[in-house]
């Protein structure tokens, strides 16, 4: 966690300021049809694929917003969301 | 010891005596010693016993680089004596030594250093199995170095501080406050981490002088003056960084100055840029008896006598590879030290005015030879040396052996940051190849020994850090870039030789006992590269974290053959970097709590106050650990509670409704103004997280409360669950603006008319009423719930009010014998109502359906996209699940059961919740969950407690709620 978060309203902070909100999913899916299965892999499963993945976080510790940033998991940095590896 | 006091460069005040004590000694230094230096000005030469062999170990670098001078410090084991600057009245006593470290009587174990071969710990003494454990005990009580006594508690104040810098320079020699200076002068804000007390690094001592003539250390002291007087510099002295990590975060602590050696800062700072002038140390020189106490690296010598006005010896050998050596050879003679022989592993390649300066003393100079073993059991007193081809020899006499290598570059913060290292032929350094962006680096760990050269590699390290900040330096860089073109460039650096010999006693890494025949035999076992060879052979994993091996083991390796490597490999890196107490690391106890209005007017009322989650509560008012007198109060007159830690929230606008909608499980688009509206929230699995009241203060505005537990996280679960809805709505946390009462029992409305005009009467506010009106005329929230089941009052008033009308209502509520009470009475009061208390009642996986709330769920509401609507669909009907059950004791005079004890049958079939004697029914009242099987009113429960010796308690699933099952006491 020694790396930053950018905050789209406080700028770039320590990352112990944030929580984790985990990969970014979408919007939830329309629970109509909803098997238990296929709802459980909504609220539960991740991809957790190396690399440049789009997550949510949370300014616990400042403005107390939701927001995405990119981030590499492989080397722990932050990626910009211009830079070519966003396209997922 | 008389000192050379007449020295510009001492950093001593021989006037300011220091006495401490050195086992049974009395012992005196003076100002400005370390511990190190006023035991070896008080002619200490053994300072301690080594790890296996017990071979004596003394004074052999200053920074901390081995194990060598560790000792204990005012009952504190392994104090790096080098590092620690004495105070008046210091115990210091050694370590690892029987009965002393000059007469060990474990010596002897030097001469069985054949039975402990490189991974011995592996390798000999598993076998047989039955003589480890016997193994163990007497190796643990040899080996080792300090002893922690079991209570031990690490002494002095540990703070931390987080300042803020453009630049942060790790090593204040004069690459890096040249940096400093120049990146100030540009405009940045610098923090310098310098580990010795003082700035100037390896210049700062040294008579020697360019060409121009001014000594080396009148030159730093006027670049200490400057970065001194530099408003945008904040030096930090005695601060050894201990890791670099990501986004240019560094972490460093700072150590106590005398009087308090002990207190430590841990300080972290992210800065935009980075510059490393961590400068060298010296690379050991390895030969047979290569740490005899009397052996010493050539600036440990040169440094007692410069900065600490010791001689080092009498009569001195040097043997070294590089013209510093020889530098220190030629003043140490100036200063009064005999010096026999100087040998240069190198044939040629010396500074030239070295050599005259050696000459003109007499001192003779022998090119291409090297010490090869070094005589003398506590002390050295004669030194071999050979010639390079080994065919001449001679020994001399000597008390001083000073030895030395080479230089190698101290790169350890550089490789954190993420530089890669690899070896350079023309330096013989471990140096980056590439630097991360944002990372640079200058002065002698590059390679640079020339003074002015160094400088400008600093300075111009410090442009690039300014331009990294966005400010423009391109023609400044230029010239720098110029200038330094012109100036000498990285020094050669001197061959890695190994005296020919045994290598059996040649110490490749002290910490750890490592010889170079170790070395040898783990190459033998098939090791071939210096990172598992250094685990192996236990080389540089000790507390000097690789200061002595870390550069000779890839080298020795390489020349070895036995590694597939074209170059020379260093071992990696990591944190932290210097030793520290984890009491530093652990910091201050900052355990923040809370505290409601009402703490101490509870406290002065008997209560017992107990921690709970951030805040501190009253458990109970009396001595009586089932608060008797506090649940009779309710049940028959009146009682207060203080309620206060329940989380409460504001929230207000056009979408606030559809908010609420999401979160709880009701319904939440027709909540009346005048009711209180009782709901649940539950996660995406169904599961219950959280339960409150929400009321409608106006159009669009809504305040709720929640559980104690939820209050810190419910802005969070909202927003995160409306994230992606652009839903227009504030939501503000009251929980600490507000305080909570809850008068309750038959007379609560009798003492509440005494205290307002408005009229409470059950017609004009009945059961889930909420109403708002004055009570002196404070303004109050009021809300008629029954959480202990008898009619009460749920009272919002502001924080700064709570004193006075708590006051005002226990001074009306005295004629019908009013008492607060605790959370004990609330516990077994609801209990006996039933009403859950979630994380009581409820753990990860029990669902709304499971506590027998699922009539609070709205299921039509498909629209809201409730939070854990798919679920609760998904687990209404589902089998095998826990399911809440109240139950009574078989025998009613039994004592309840533990909270959490098991109900069991072949197997654990559930648990009991929460179970108390309730004073009203005359017998054990409680909850449990239990398999849906076992949840059929009147099914029986056998029930395995703690301690319980297999005698199982029998209980019965009853009916419930055990007390005003019609709930007729709530709405009087």
């Amino acid at each position: 966690m020694a790396f930053t978060i950018t905050c789209p309203i406080c700028g770039p902070r320590s990352g112990y300021e944030f929580r984790y909100g985990g990969e970014d999913k979408g919007p939830r899916p329309d629970p109509a049809d909803m098997t238990p299965e296929s709802w459980c892999d909504y609220a539960h499963m991740t991809d957790s694929r190396p690399g440049v993945q789009k997550e949510w976080w949370y300014h616990r510790a400042g403005c107390g917003i939701w927001f995405t940033i990119y981030r590499d998991t492989t080397t722990n940095l932050e990626v910009s969301p211009d830079s070519p590896e966003t396209v997922a | 010891m008389i000192r050379l006091n007449h020295l510009p460069t001492l950093r001593i005040n021989p006037g300011a005596p220091r006495s401490f004590a050195y086992g049974r000694r009395r012992l005196q230094g003076v100002e400005g010693d370390t511990v190190a230096t006023a035991l070896f000005a008080n002619g200490v030469r053994v300072f301690g016993r080594s790890l296996k062999y017990h071979r004596p170990r003394g004074l052999y670098s200053l920074d901390g680089e081995s194990s060598n001078t560790l000792v204990n410090v005012n009952g504190v084991p392994n104090v790096c004596a080098e590092t620690t600057p004495l105070a008046e009245g210091m115990r210091v006593s050694s370590q690892n030594a029987f009965p002393t470290p000059d007469l060990d009587l474990l010596g002897f174990m030097d001469a069985l250093s054949w039975a402990m071969p490189a991974g011995f710990y592996y390798r000999v003494l598993h076998k047989p199995a039955r003589l480890w454990p016997l193994a163990v005990p007497v190796i643990r009580k040899m080996a080792g170095v300090g002893t922690l006594p079991p209570d031990f508690q690490a002494p002095g104040r540990r703070d931390e501080i987080y300042p803020a810098a453009d630049l942060c320079v790790i090593g204040a020699g004069v690459a890096g406050m040249s940096a400093a200076l120049a990146a100030a002068e540009a405009g940045l804000r610098v923090v310098v981490f310098e580990s010795r007390p003082w700035p100037g690094g390896a210049f700062e001592y040294r008579p020697g002088a360019a060409r121009d003539g001014v000594p080396y250390f009148q030159k730093t002291a006027e670049l200490i003056a400057a970065v001194q007087a530099s408003p945008h510099i904040r030096l930090f002295l005695n601060a050894p960084v201990i890791g670099v990590y990501s986004n240019g975060l560094v972490t460093a602590f700072q150590r106590g100055r005398p009087p308090h050696p002990f207190d430590e800062r841990y300080i972290e700072v992210r800065a935009a840029s980075l510059v490393v002038t961590t400068g060298c140390i010296e690379r050991p020189l390895l030969f047979d008896h290569n740490e005899r106490p009397g052996v010493m690296q050539a600036g440990c010598a040169h440094r007692l006598a410069r900065t600490w006005g010791i001689l080092p010896g009498h009569t001195a050998v040097f043997s070294v590879g590089h013209d510093l050596g020889l530098e220190v050879a030629a003043d140490l003679f100036d200063l009064g030290v005999e010096i026999a022989a100087v040998a240069d592993l190198r044939q040629d390649g010396m500074d030239p005015a070295l050599v005259d300066a050696l000459s003109q003393r007499r001192i003779p100079l022998l090119r291409g030879w090297s010490v090869t073993k070094a005589h003398g059991r506590n002390r050295v007193t004669k030194a071999t040396l050979a010639g390079a081809n080994g065919r001449f020899r001679k020994t001399l006499d000597c008390d001083l052996l000073v030895a030395s290598a080479g230089l190698t570059p101290v790169t350890g913060p550089l490789t954190l940051a993420g530089a890669r290292l690899a070896f350079d032929e023309h330096t013989g350094f471990f140096l980056p190849d590439s630097l991360p962006p944002r990372v640079h680096t200058a002065g002698r760990l590059t390679g640079r020994q020339n003074w002015h050269a160094v400088a400008a590699s600093g300075r111009l390290a410090g442009l690039y850090a300014a331009r990294d900040n966005g400010i423009d330096q391109a023609a400044a860089i230029d010239e720098l870039v110029h200038e330094l073109g012109a100036r000498p460039g990285p020094a050669r650096g001197t061959q890695f030789v190994i005296a020919p010999g045994s290598g059996k006693k040649a110490f490749i890494c002290f910490d750890e006992d490592a010889t170079v025949k170790n070395v040898d035999q783990a190459m033998d076992k098939g090791f071939d590269v210096p990172e598992l060879i250094k685990r192996f052979a236990s080389v540089g994993t000790g507390p000097g974290q690789g200061g002595i091996p870390g550069h000779n083991l890839p080298l020795y390796v390489h020349q070895s053959g036995a590694s597939p490597d074209a170059h020379p490999r260093p071992t990696t890196v990591r944190v932290p970097l210097v030793p520290t107490f984890l009491a530093t690391y652990a910091g201050t106890r900052l355990d923040m709590s809370k505290r409601t209005p009402l703490h101490a007017l509870q406290e002065a009322d008997g209560g017992r106050m107990e921690r709970l989650g951030v805040w501190h509560r009253a458990r109970r008012f009396s001595e009586d650990g089932r608060s008797r007198e506090e649940i009779l109060a309710v049940r028959t007159a009146v009682g207060m509670l203080d309620a206060s830690t329940l989380g409460k929230f504001r929230i207000f606008g056009p979408d606030a409704v559809k908010v609420l909608d999401r979160v709880y499980v009701g319904d939440m688009t027709r909540v009346p103004r005048t009711r209180a509206k009782y709901s649940a929230m539950c996660n995406e699995d169904g599961c219950l997280t959280d339960d409150g009241v929400i009321v409608r203060t106006s159009d669009n505005d809504y305040y709720f409360t929640t559980s104690t537990g939820r209050a810190g996280v419910t802005v969070e679960w909202i927003r995160y669950h409306t994230r992606f809805d652009d839903w227009d709505f504030g939501i503000v946390n009251l929980t600490d603006a507000y305080g909570v009462i809850n008068l309750a029992g038959p007379e609560a409305r009798a003492v509440l008319q005494r205290v307002t005009d408005a009229d409470v009467s059950n017609e004009a506010f009945p059961y889930m009423g909420y109403r708002e009106f004055a009570v002196d005329e404070i303004p109050v929230r009021a809300m008629r719930l029954g959480f202990v089941g008898e009619l009460s009052f749920e009272l919002h008033v502001p924080a700064s009010w709570m004193v006075h009308i708590w006051s005002l209502l226990m001074k009306a509520g005295k004629d019908f014998g009013i008492r607060p009470f605790g959370l004990e009475a609330q516990n077994t009061l609801r209990l006996e109502k039933c009403h859950v208390i979630i994380g009581s009642e409820s753990e990860q996986r029990t669902t709304l359906h499971d506590v027998g709330l699922g009539f609070l769920w709205h299921r039509d509401k498909p629209w809201a996209k409730t939070v854990g609507d798919v679920a609760l669909r998904q687990t209404e009907h589902q089998p095998g699940r826990l399911k809440l059950v109240g139950f009574r004791m078989a025998d009613p005079s039994a004592a309840p059961p533990k909270d959490g004890s098991a109900i069991v049958d072949r197997r654990i079939r559930g648990y009991v919740c929460a179970s108390r004697y309730s004073f009203t029914l005359k017998e054990p009242v409680g909850l449990a969950l239990v398999e849906e099987p076992l949840s059929a009113k009147g099914s029986s429960l056998d029930i395995y407690e703690n301690g319980c010796g297999g005698q199982l308690a029998r209980a019965e699933v009853s009916e419930t709620p055990f007390y005003d099952p019609e709930g007729r006491r709530l709405r009087v």
